[in-house]
């Protein structure tokens, strides 16, 4: 935008703040008497009331009413029908004798609580209510077949045009920055064509469209009327908010000499008690309206209003129930899927029509899925991080993203426009729709950057646009705005959606609790099985032991052997118990984290190992290994039981070999432990860590299958993992990872 | 002899029993063997109550206490005997078929001497009773009346 002078700016200010509702004049084509309703003084006359009236100068001012003007006696009695609540009042054609004869006037009053307003408006001859009556039933009958808002429109441009005989009639809507835009005209060919144009929201300040608000139709007859004075004693200007006969401001007046258009009327056109737009006429030459007429468009475009606000509710309905079909079949997908984020991200197409979009992305945790036209990853993050910071809305939506997000230029042709939810803050839970840019041109009705020109003393003073000559601009950055449709059903998505999240919650938070309950038991459990399981298995030994060592000499050869058995057998169960024990212990204990370093410990591991083997070529190869934050004693178990599986399976091997080794992949050290050992066959090896799973004969290889089960809880409880690689007879490769956590290499 | 203290075996397993009397039996110790079946009557010896309320024996050389026992428990037997000014320089080992790391850890807390989980071959467990018997019936013997202070 260009900045504009300070001085503008003042001059702008200065028409923003002029007191149009107290011109202290009407325009020339009628009478004005201000009426205290205590007494019926006349407090408020126009200059024009004694000369039209024959009345003697000074006379007006202070005389009663009924006595001053005895042919309008009648209507003092109605001056209590309107209050500043029920607005100006018509009513009807009166006709008294002035000066010049009898004259027909149409009267119209208004006021407050302490006076009443009477306007005498000059009645030209023309059309009388009767007349409309074939105009407005065709006009009605036309809407009805109107099919689109452009069409209704026209018709009611077109019919206000028939009715008035103005040169031009816009239908002029408001935006919600209050620029308008023309939307509907019917014009001859005296004046040019403004439709599609659009008009700063400066032409039309905002205490004018406050007066729009409250006094829906406007007259100017002729702009280059001479205003007719108010007169009184009074100190206080009388307000004319609800007057038909109000004079205008100077600067719209030269507005309207700049535009070449003589005459002009405005009606408001409202909806729900706000200003949606005008109906404004335009004339190259003066021109008179009587009140009926004028009464008549107004009625006209109040009929108007309600047709287009019916039309747009129904077209809002027609899209809301189009968009409810798809919120159901996305509803559907998510209820089919486990994870109910499966269902927006597989059915893309009804994600993204949900919203009318080119694009979409859901996150959830540290997940991004990209649907459609999107921005990268990275870009979908960034927006994220800017959205989670800025904006505490639920339900976010822009049309132009760079405005508020200047980053989202880049992507400007994926994501002008931004439509999100925010469905967990805390699991940084969004989904985001998007829009590509679409180009517009908008023509201003004139430039609307230069209203301004320094007046002969050097002043900047407002200065009204000399012509509506289209000036272009062109609008980037921005995409088709949403609509309340999309808008509500991502909203009912939302509410859907942080629905599920709270179920899940509450599930999640159950399962803790069973799972809570369910570790107690098991622990129970252990620590009972620690106890009474055990214990028969050490009688059944100890007794054997007994009976062999005191009756030995006495049992054969074979009974020495079934004892021998016995032992053996419940030696190994006890042992079982105990590695059972141990696995669960691993799965319970507290992890207690300090820095290890693996170089020692597995030279520590290493020598007790040789003292255990005895004589056995073993060849060793230890590469460098790092230090690493982990629990130390759970360490050393895994490292215990890698190398004492490397000795086992290598006892066959004349020269064993053995090799453990680390090497850091991103942010993890992986650990391997290497030998030329049995190996074993591939096939199996998801069974190699599992509990009390073994893939070699008992008489080959002792042991109880628990080893690789202690390894992988250990390493997973630390946050790595563990894995395998070997072949029968071309030894095995047992790999296990540790994070790398800052601060412990 | 007769100024040999007794053993003080706490134990209700009657199987467990017979295998440690003969553990005990096998390291030919000369200390009488005192058993008691549950927490409740180790402290009645303990205490000279009861049915021990004549016994004219010395306190025992230690206490080899099971940790789950009827009644009074293993812990709380330990927890009394290691409060009382006068018990707590008996010496006293928990055995239990117990891995548990809690039981341990509370037992070290109440101030056990030593805490030995039965090992399941019997070799071993003979071999655990026997250290235990000779050490703390014979080796932690005290030696007041030397009047000496060191080794």
């Amino acid at each position: 935008m260009t900045t504009r002078p300070d001085t503008l700016l003042d001059a702008v200010d200065a028409c923003a703040r002029e007191p149009i509702h107290i011109p202290g004049s009407i325009q020339p084509n009628g009478l004005l008497l201000g009426i205290r309703r205590a007494d019926l003084a006349v407090i408020y006359a126009t200059a024009n009331v004694a000369s039209a009236f024959n009345l003697a100068e000074g006379s007006v001012l202070g005389s009663d009413l009924r006595a001053l003007l005895p042919g309008l006696a009648h209507l003092a009695e109605t001056l209590g029908v309107v209050s500043e609540e029920t607005g100006a009042r018509h009513l009807g054609p009166v006709t008294v004798a002035t000066g010049e004869g009898q004259r027909t006037f149409d009267a119209v009053l208004s006021g407050g609580q302490d006076l009443a307003i009477l306007e005498l408006e000059d009645a030209p001859a023309g059309l009388t209510v009767a007349e409309f009556h074939p105009a407005l039933r065709s006009f009605i009958a036309g809407l009805q077949g109107a099919s689109t808002v452009g069409l209704l429109c026209q018709l009611a441009a077109d019919d206000i045009r028939r009715m008035t005989a103005f040169d031009r009639v816009l239908v002029y809507r408001f935006d919600s920055d209050w620029h308008g835009m023309v939307v509907g005209e019917s014009r001859n060919d005296v004046l040019p064509s403004c439709l599609d144009l659009h008009f700063p929201a400066s032409d039309i300040p905002a205490q004018a469209r406050a007066l729009y608000r409250r006094n829906r139709l406007r007259l100017i007859a002729d702009a280059n009327y001479t205003p007719i004075p108010i007169e009184t004693h009074e100190t206080a200007p009388l307000d004319l908010s609800d007057s038909v006969l109000r004079s205008v401001s100077p600067v719209h007046l030269e507005y309207m000499r700049n535009m070449g258009t003589m005459a002009s009327m405005s009606i408001s056109i409202m909806r729900d008690g706000e200003l949606w737009g005008l109906v404004s006429c335009h004339s190259v030459a003066p021109r008179k309206v009587s009140l009926s007429v004028r009464n008549a468009c107004d009625f006209l475009t109040q009929i108007f209003s309600l047709q287009l606000e019916a039309r747009e509710k129904s077209a809002h309905a027609e899209r809301r129930m189009r968009l409810r079909g798809v919120q159901t079949r996305l509803l559907a997908h998510m209820a089919s899927e486990d994870f109910f984020i499966n269902g927006l991200v597989n059915n893309p197409a009804e994600l993204l029509d949900l919203a009318g979009a080119t694009g979409a992305a859901v996150l959830s945790g540290h997940h991004v899925w990209l649907r459609g036209d999107t921005p990268c990853e990275a870009e979908v993050r960034a927006l994220y991080t800017w959205l989670a910071q800025e904006n505490s809305d639920d339900v976010f939506a822009t049309d132009s993203l760079a405005a508020v997000y200047p980053a989202a230029l880049s992507f400007a042709d994926k994501a002008s426009g931004l439509l999100s939810i925010s469905i967990s803050k805390i699991h940084a839970s969004y989904v985001m729709w998007f829009r590509p840019e679409v180009v517009e041109t908008v023509q201003w009705a004139g430039d609307p950057r230069q209203k301004d020109s320094p007046d002969g003393n050097g002043a900047t003073r407002l200065n009204p646009r000399h012509s509506f000559e289209a000036w272009k601009e062109i609008v980037r950055g921005h995409c088709v705005a949403w609509n309340a449709a999309e808008i509500e059903a991502v909203t009912e998505l939302r509410h859907t959606l942080v629905g599920i999240v709270l179920r899940r919650a509450e599930e999640l938070a159950a399962l803790s609790d069973e799972l809570t309950r369910s570790n107690k038991e098991l622990e129970a459990f252990s620590y009972s099985v620690s106890h009474d399981l055990r214990a028969p298995f050490r009688h059944i030994v100890g007794y054997s032991e007994l009976l062999k060592k005191q009756e030995g000499a006495s049992l054969s050869e074979r009974g020495r052997r079934y004892v021998d058995t016995i032992i053996e057998s419940a030696f190994t169960a006890g042992t079982l118990v105990d590695h059972l024990l141990s696995f669960s212990q691993m799965g319970r204990t507290a992890l207690n984290p300090r820095r290890v370093p693996t170089r020692e410990l597995v030279e520590e591991v290493r020598e007790r190992l040789l003292l255990e083997i005895g004589d056995r070529a073993i060849v060793w190869t230890i590469g460098d290994l790092p230090v690493v934050q982990a629990d130390a004693m759970m360490i050393r178990l895994v490292v215990e039981n890698l190398l004492s599986n490397a000795v086992k399976y290598t006892r066959r091997r004349d020269v064993a070999q053995i090799a453990v080794g680390c090497e850091r992949q991103d942010d993890e050290w992986v650990f391997f432990v290497r030998d030329n050992g049995v190996g074993f066959d591939m096939q199996y090896v998801g069974k190699l860590f599992g509990v009390f799973q073994r893939l070699h004969r008992m008489e080959d290889f002792e042991g109880t299958g628990i080893g690789l089960a202690n390894v992988r809880r250990i390493v997973e409880r630390h946050g790595g993992r563990t894995w395998a690689e070997g072949a029968i007879d071309q030894g095995a490769t047992v790999f296990f990872s540790l994070p790398v956590l800052e601060g412990a290499a | 002899m007769p100024h040999l203290k007794p053993i003080l075996l706490v134990e209700d397993n009657l199987n467990d029993v017979e295998l440690t009397l003969a553990a005990l039996e096998q390291s030919q110790l000369a200390n009488e063997v005192v058993v008691v079946r549950d927490g409740a009557e180790a402290l009645d010896y303990l205490y000279r109550r009861g049915p021990h309320e004549s016994r004219n024996t010395s306190d025992p050389a230690v206490v080899l206490l099971d940790l789950k026992l009827p009644k009074v428990d293993g812990l709380e037997v330990l927890q009394t005997v290691k409060g009382d000014p006068d018990l707590r320089h008996t010496p006293v080992v928990m055995l239990t078929s117990s891995r548990e790391e809690t039981d341990l850890l509370r037992s070290y807390e109440l101030g056990v001497n030593a805490f030995v989980v039965k090992p399941v071959g019997f070799r071993e467990f003979f071999d655990a009773i026997q250290d235990l018997g000779v050490f703390w019936a014979i080796i932690n013997e005290p030696a007041p009346r030397t009047g000496q202070t060191g080794y």
